[in-house]
């Protein structure tokens, strides 16, 4: 029972208080990928939280640890534990289906937004116009666009706004921050937080996480499109971008995420810190296995 | 050899420029101005595009004759509010590179710009 009360203070510390501090700071902007990978280590962590906590809930006596034996075994197969206490189906379903539920979600995102991406693109491409000296497609349209389709036959697409408010470099240097968005698979781990909102709804770590990987996977791209284009280039498109496109007079809530990028943009760099980016890694992976250590270690006395 | 959505492309430009029913024929001898075509390939084309739900077809004569069901301009709309991502429903589908924003958040990025000594291009 201490188990489950010590289970359910993590997972409260975790979905509820520590979202909100990670937030604030600027600092995981420094760090864009590492910070995406610590928040999905935290959505991993509190899933294993929440799922070992309903397993010592339902099945108080029935301890999954008999020393490191049990530990190795609830991480392979918790059906072939042999324990006494109300153990079976009904004290391993509920477990498993708290973590199998973020999976599902994931696995429906995914393929919703493929079907998306395959309708967008069956279009796209009868009504763009290839351009094989951008390496994209060109969209006969007014206002400045510029996107990609990820996945396995991925498109970059500009608008011909886009094309009259750019000047060359910059639209270069947009074309690089889509181009980034493709190559670094950024679509599987917006799929990924997604999927941990839905199973999580009102959870404020799923919401901050979602919110969060959005950002930082937009200044993932950032930072790869400045490894070989001028900062002020890139920040003049953004703006050129959005003053191109503001609706006359009408007020969209868009957060304040354009403005933040662009400051960083803008920002002189600090010196790289890879001390810093592998401290990030580590932690990343660690946390997800908090909650079983929590959990087992004291059977290992 | 071309691929097939190529072809249809192709095909679909002509429609669309001409803004009139057009027989295969017609499309054929056009395309054949700048490179060969056999008529089945294109007929066959047009067909699968009339199954795909993107041209209509009238009996004319005893030829078929095709128009778009809607125009470019429509499907590209379309594509534009897909792109604008105003909807929060499918925001894992594209990757934007800035979002739809308000004057006054456009305002505030202006005054970064001037801020960090660098003039926005008007």
């Amino acid at each position: 029972m201490t188990d489950a009360l010590a289970l359910v203070c993590y997972a409260a510390v975790v979905g509820v208080l520590t979202p909100e501090a990670l937030a604030r700071g600027t600092w995981s902007h420094r760090f864009p990928a590492p910070s995406v990978a610590m928040w999905q280590g935290l959505a991993v962590s509190f899933t294993l939280a929440v799922a070992l906590a309903s397993y010592h809930l339902i099945a108080p006596t029935g301890h999954l640890h008999n020393g490191m034996s049990g530990l190795l075994r609830f991480c392979g197969v918790p059906f072939a534990t042999d324990v006494p206490g109300l153990t079976g189906v009904p004290a391993v379903a509920v477990p498993v289906g708290v973590m199998l539920l973020p999976l599902v979600c994931f696995g429906f995102h995914l393929l919703r937004a493929r079907h998306a991406r395959a309708r967008h693109r069956s279009v796209l491409d009868l009504v763009g116009r290839r351009s094989a000296r951008l390496r994209a497609t060109v969209l006969d349209h007014e206002t400045p666009v510029a996107y990609a389709l990820p996945g396995r036959r991925p498109r970059i697409v500009v608008s011909s706004g886009t094309l009259r408010v750019l000047s060359p470099a910059q639209l270069d240097t947009v074309l690089a921050h889509e181009r980034a968005h493709v190559t670094g698979r950024h679509h599987l781990a917006l799929a990924a937080a997604e999927a941990f909102a839905t199973a999580f709804r009102r959870l404020p770590l799923a919401r901050t996480a979602r919110e969060q990987t959005a950002l930082l996977l937009e200044m993932a791209a950032d930072d790869r499109a400045l490894r070989s284009h001028p900062r002020e280039v890139l920040a003049s498109a953004l703006y050129a971008m959005a003053e191109g496109r503001a609706p006359r007079g009408a007020f969209l809530a868009g957060g304040p995420d354009a403005l933040v990028r662009l400051r960083r943009m803008l920002a002189p760099r600090g010196p790289a810190r890879p001390v810093m980016r592998g401290v990030m890694a580590a932690g990343a992976a660690t946390v997800p296995l908090l909650p079983v250590l929590a959990c087992c270690l004291p059977g290992l006395g | 050899m071309r691929r097939l959505g190529e072809l249809e492309a192709e095909i679909m430009d002509r429609l669309w420029a001409w803004r009139r029913p057009t027989t295969v024929r017609e499309i054929v001898d056009d395309i054949n101005v700048q490179r060969p075509v056999a008529y089945t390939t294109v007929m066959t084309v047009a067909g699968i595009l009339y199954n795909k739900g993107w041209l209509l077809r009238a009996k004319e004569g005893r030829a078929w004759v095709y128009s778009p069901v809607r125009s470019r301009e429509e499907y590209t709309a379309a594509l534009m509010e897909d792109a604008l991502g105003t909807s929060d429903d499918r925001p894992a589908a594209l990757a934007h590179f800035v979002r739809q924003m308000g004057p006054e958040e456009v305002n505030a990025l202006r005054k970064a710009l001037r801020a960090a000594g660098k003039r926005p291009q008007a």
